[in-house]
């Protein structure tokens, strides 16, 4: 099964793509867009043979320990 | 008593080589270099993390080589009281472990910046006690991510515990601002509270021999063997 | 196979009859393929050989000449240099970031294949007019992908050049350089040495990267093209290409290897038929052997241009030891095939033969044309009248212009100080290095000046050379050698045919004279979009040495009140056509005079002057003189708060110099120089000293700051 982990800074901290990305769409017409914040993704494919609360267990456990930095990163897990 | 030192070689570490001449040309003592597959490292004074872009910098800088197998090793060489000494991707692993606090992201310009910066001495260790107070440095810079952030308890704490070692500063008739990545309060490099421990953006091995723009990197070493 | 499927893959249908010709056969799809590669302009020089074949390529300094993956110069005590300069420009037009980055990669990759560890690169990039959005997108995007690349596998970044021309505007120029070190009696060739020599890939899978690349080098775009072009670019891994480099190196210091060859344009297929050609033998591979990323059909892993990858021969006793140390590296290795004795490329998929052809159909018979070319009308002789201008509104111009600011928005998104040995980063005449454990200092330029070979190709070629050389020399570093990066439109218009062979030709002349010989380079045709093609730009790349580097010279002003002393001789504003251009006093290029005649026999004096003062300490520091004359070069030697104040004629102040350069003396020296130079009998004028917070020409002042401001900071302001 397939797995996508999100994965974005923290809010307070400062995402300076996000800013630029925004000023580009504006000037493209985009007038509407606010507030963009540029983060990652990680896609995981997890044996079928697990059920779902060891499947989370396994991927906060990975998160913890090297995917997510979490002193300046927060995590979601879609899937 | 001779000095002995080791640097670690990632895959990716493309400043090793330089941590490597930087040791041996200015210490005089043992130099090893250590894959990062090793599971024992030597008995060694001094331990460098060198600069480069180890795993190549894929996940997040330095996250990968904080996991290899020596990092143990390097972590009971820390505890030792021995020197350990992080430049630049180096700094990076060492807060991916936690040795030391905070945390390096992307520069505010968002792009690499490779060019001569300037740093002095914030609070004294045995990285930096030969340097004079308000005595200005020139070292070199090659980073993406060299912006310091950590949050405001970690701040309290490193000020009040005296643990930032450097800040980027005016250097003499530069056209360029001192916070050349936007690291929260100029830092450019801090210690652990035992201050054994010494993570740094800039490169003093890039700024030691008479042929490069400046020697001032020599100062790290002087101070450490004084 | 039908015409359409033919001139699809890039062949004419001549061309496609000759070989049915020689095989006496039809093609298979895959042999179609390799000849649609190997038969393009960009691996078999079709256009260009002819007139490439007139270039001085050998002298008692060159180990190894065009033919190999890079050249390679002697620099004494079994140190060798290899160099090479190519292009990437197609591909980074379709995709800036990777199409630049994997350019970089492809010429790192032909340094580390001969044994050399690459110790600089540099850039020559160009691009149209910056008020395009198109253009800002380009820019940023080619000096990210070069960074990226060059950063991370860390080899520093010593120089290059940046122009904005409109001629470029559809058609941007990427040309990357590298330098490496080897030993001289360690060097490795394509060449296999062993029948029944193993044949081993080394690096990334396979995947569908740039199928069709080669072809795309030589193809005109139409400004429709854009996003079918797109797949074709390859994307490059740094890292991958880190431990790729640190793999091969070991195994070729470890005597494994018997030869080896990157696999570049056309992957697989170039790589295996260049080693068959060099070593007169014969190539079998099973292509099923080869790593995948995913699946993909024989024709697909002939054309595949994945990046990462060389090829290598090696005698299957070693097959082990080299699994082992390419393990440690996390490198993918396969035996693929075996070399034999047919001098056939034979290539088998699911057991059937898809290719068997003979090696010299492929290579040595590859077509090779004499197309027709026209020479330059003849110019007419016209008086510029320049005192229209106040030297505010020169000054003006220059400083609003992207050509003459200084380019450190682009540099310092590279790394210049990786490994510890750069002597001269960005921004100086010329970039050097010092060779680790040695005291030699190795230096390099990258120079063209496509309007002077616009108007003269023969002349405008031999200015640009000459621009190379003083480079050097500024550092005081002996001129030894050249790659050239031939850009250009399209061969089949007969005046741009003779762009090519002219310049040429005046290359020939000039390294005949200075001694320079070329030992590599690259050729890039078809440059034009819709009818528009490119100025004409063949880049030269020269390479040159110093086995002291505390001889150098420093290219900023050192201390105040150094004397100023300005050699060579002004072309005077009607013959200087930088000058006619951006201050805006002419606007077609058939407007311009003939270029006056180069003074070789001054160069080359004045040259050996530099060297020998420079030798015995005589001089502080020094700039050549070329675009934006004596005033561009002054505002290149400023540095921190140091500043000069000239007194000069108007009119030589700002126009193009013949064997010019500033030279900053010590007032201790100052006579010696100047008794040296009568000696000589080379004219010089002393024009000033270096002044600390000044900036005054002719009494009178600008505000120093002001001026130190808009010279370094200019550029960014003009881009953001």
């Amino acid at each position: 099964m397939r797995f996508k982990i999100l994965i974005r800074l923290k809010n307070q901290i400062l995402e300076p793509q996000g800013k630029v990305i925004e000023q580009s769409l504006k000037s493209l017409g985009f007038e509407e867009f606010a507030n963009i914040r540029q983060g990652k993704l990680i896609e995981i494919d997890l044996p079928d043979t697990l059920n779902e609360k060891e499947r989370l267990k396994k991927i906060d456990a990975a998160c913890k320990k090297l995917l997510v930095n979490e002193i300046i990163e927060e995590y979601e897990v879609l899937g | 008593m001779s000095f002995k030192s080791a640097v670690i070689t990632f895959p990716g570490s493309n400043c090793d080589r330089d941590a490597l001449s930087y040791l041996r040309d200015l210490t005089y003592g043992e130099v090893f270099n250590i894959w990062h597959e090793e599971i024992s490292l030597p008995k060694v004074d001094l331990v460098i993390l060198p600069g480069g872009f180890s795993f190549g910098d894929y996940l997040r800088s330095g996250a990968m080589a904080s996991k290899s197998n020596i990092i143990n090793e390097v972590i009971n060489h820390a505890n030792g009281g021995r020197y350990l000494l992080g430049i630049c991707n180096g700094f990076q692993i060492l807060t991916e472990t936690g040795l030391l606090k905070g945390a390096l992201i992307q520069n505010k310009s968002i792009k690499f910046l490779g060019k001569d910066c300037y740093i002095k001495k914030k609070f004294n260790n045995k990285f930096n006690c030969n340097i004079q107070n308000n005595e200005v440095l020139q070292i070199p810079v090659a980073h993406n991510e060299g912006n310091f952030y950590c949050d405001q308890d970690t701040l309290n704490y490193l000020q009040d515990e005296e643990l930032i070692a450097f800040e980027y500063c005016n250097g003499e008739h530069s056209l360029d601002d001192a916070n050349i990545n936007g690291s929260l309060h100029n830092i450019a490099g801090i210690t652990n509270e035992n201050r054994n421990i010494l993570g740094m953006m800039p490169h003093p091995e890039r700024a030691y021999q008479d042929f490069h723009a400046s020697k001032d990197g020599k100062k790290i070493i002087e101070s450490i063997l004084s | 196979m039908n015409d359409e499927l033919i001139l699809q893959h890039g062949l004419t249908l001549d061309e496609f009859q000759v070989i049915k010709d020689y095989l006496q056969r039809d093609l298979t799809i895959e042999e179609l393929g390799i000849f649609s590669a190997m038969w393009n302009e960009h691996c078999c020089y079709k256009t260009s050989k002819k007139w490439l074949k007139k270039l001085p390529t050998n002298n008692e300094i060159v180990i190894q000449g065009p033919g190999e993956n890079a050249g390679i110069i002697d620099v004494k005590d079994n140190d060798g240099i290899a160099f090479k300069i190519e292009s990437h420009n197609h591909p980074s037009y379709i995709e800036p970031f990777n199409g630049s980055a994997t350019g970089v990669g492809g010429i790192l990759r032909d340094i580390f294949t001969m044994g050399a560890r690459p110790i600089a690169t540099l850039d020559s990039i160009r691009f149209g007019n910056i008020s395009s959005d198109k253009t800002n997108y380009l820019l940023n995007g080619v000096v990210q992908g070069i960074g990226h690349y060059g950063n991370c596998i860390g080899i520093p970044n010593i120089g290059g050049e940046c122009e904005f021309d409109q001629s470029y505007d559809y058609n941007n120029l990427v040309n990357a350089m590298a330098i490496g070190h080897v030993k001289n009696d360690s060097i490795f060739y394509s060449k296999p040495k062993t029948i029944g020599g193993l044949i081993v890939y080394i690096g990334s899978k396979t995947g569908k990267d740039g199928i069709h690349g080669a072809s795309m080098a030589s193809d005109v775009f139409s400004e429709d093209d854009e996003d079918e072009k797109r797949p074709s670019v390859q994307v490059g891994d740094p890292f991958m290409e880190k431990l790729l480099m640190e793999g091969c190196l070991e195994l070729m210091s470890s005597g494994l290897i018997e030869s080896m060859q990157d696999m570049g344009a056309a992957g697989i297929t170039s790589s295996s038929v260049e080693m068959a050609s060099k070593g007169n033998v014969g190539v079998n591979i099973n292509l099923d052997k080869v790593p995948l990323r995913q699946p993909l059909t024989p024709y697909e892993i002939l054309l595949s241009e994945s990046q990462e990858r060389m090829l290598a021969v090696i005698n299957k006793d070693d097959n082990e030891k080299i699994k082992k140390i390419l393990k440690k590296w996390q490198i993918d290795y396969e035996v693929i095939g075996e070399v034999t004795n047919t001098k056939r490329v034979v290539f088998t998929s699911k057991e059937k033969i898809v290719v068997d052809l003979p090696v010299d159909i492929i290579v040595d018979d590859a077509p090779e044309y004499d197309r027709e070319f026209s020479l330059p009308k003849k110019r007419k002789n016209r008086n510029f009248n320049s005192t229209s201008l106040s030297v505010d509104k020169m000054i003006s111009n220059y400083m609003n212009n992207l050509n003459y600011l200084d380019k450190s928005w682009v540099y310092s998104q590279y790394d210049s100080t990786v490994m510890g040995e750069t002597i001269k980063e960005p921004g100086q005449s010329s970039g050097v290095v010092k060779i680790q454990n040695t005291d030699k200092a190795i230096g390099a330029t990258t120079d063209c000046n496509p309007l002077y070979i616009r108007i003269n190709p023969e002349r405008g070629m031999i200015y640009t050379v000459l621009e190379a050389y003083r480079n050097l020399i500024a550092s005081n570093i002996k001129p030894m050698a050249i790659t050239n990066n031939l850009n250009f439109a399209s061969p089949l218009d007969p005046n741009i045919m003779g762009e090519i062979v002219l310049s040429i030709s005046g290359l020939s002349h000039i390294a005949k004279k200075l001694d320079t010989p070329i030992v590599s380079g690259n050729v890039s045709l078809y440059n034009q979009t819709n009818d528009r093609p490119i100025n004409p730009t063949p880049v030269i790349g020269m390479v040159g040495c110093n086995l002291n580097w505390k001889k150098l010279i420093q290219n900023k002003f050192i201390s105040e009140d150094d004397e100023l002393i300005l050699l060579g001789n002004s072309l005077g504003v009607n013959f200087s056509p930088y000058y006619l251009q951006d201050q805006k006093i002419v606007s077609s290029t058939c407007e311009y005079n003939e270029l006056l005649p180069p003074d070789i026999d001054l160069e080359i004096k004045t040259a050996k002057f530099i060297q020998e003062t420079a030798n015995k300490d005589l001089i502080q520091s020094s700039n050549d003189i070329s675009r934006g004359g004596v005033f561009m070069s002054l505002m290149k030697m400023t540095y921190k708060n140091l500043g000069f104040s000239i007194m000069l004629d108007d009119d030589d102040i700002f126009c193009e110099y013949s064997a010019g350069y500033i030279l900053a003396v010590h007032q201790k020296n100052k006579d010696e120089i100047i008794n040296l130079l009568n000696k000589e009998q080379i004219n010089f004028l002393s024009i000033g000293q270096v002044k600390r917070d000044t900036f005054e020409i002719n009494s009178k002042k600008l505000n120093y700051s002001d001026m130190i401001e808009k010279y370094y900071k200019n550029f960014a302001n003009i881009i953001n």
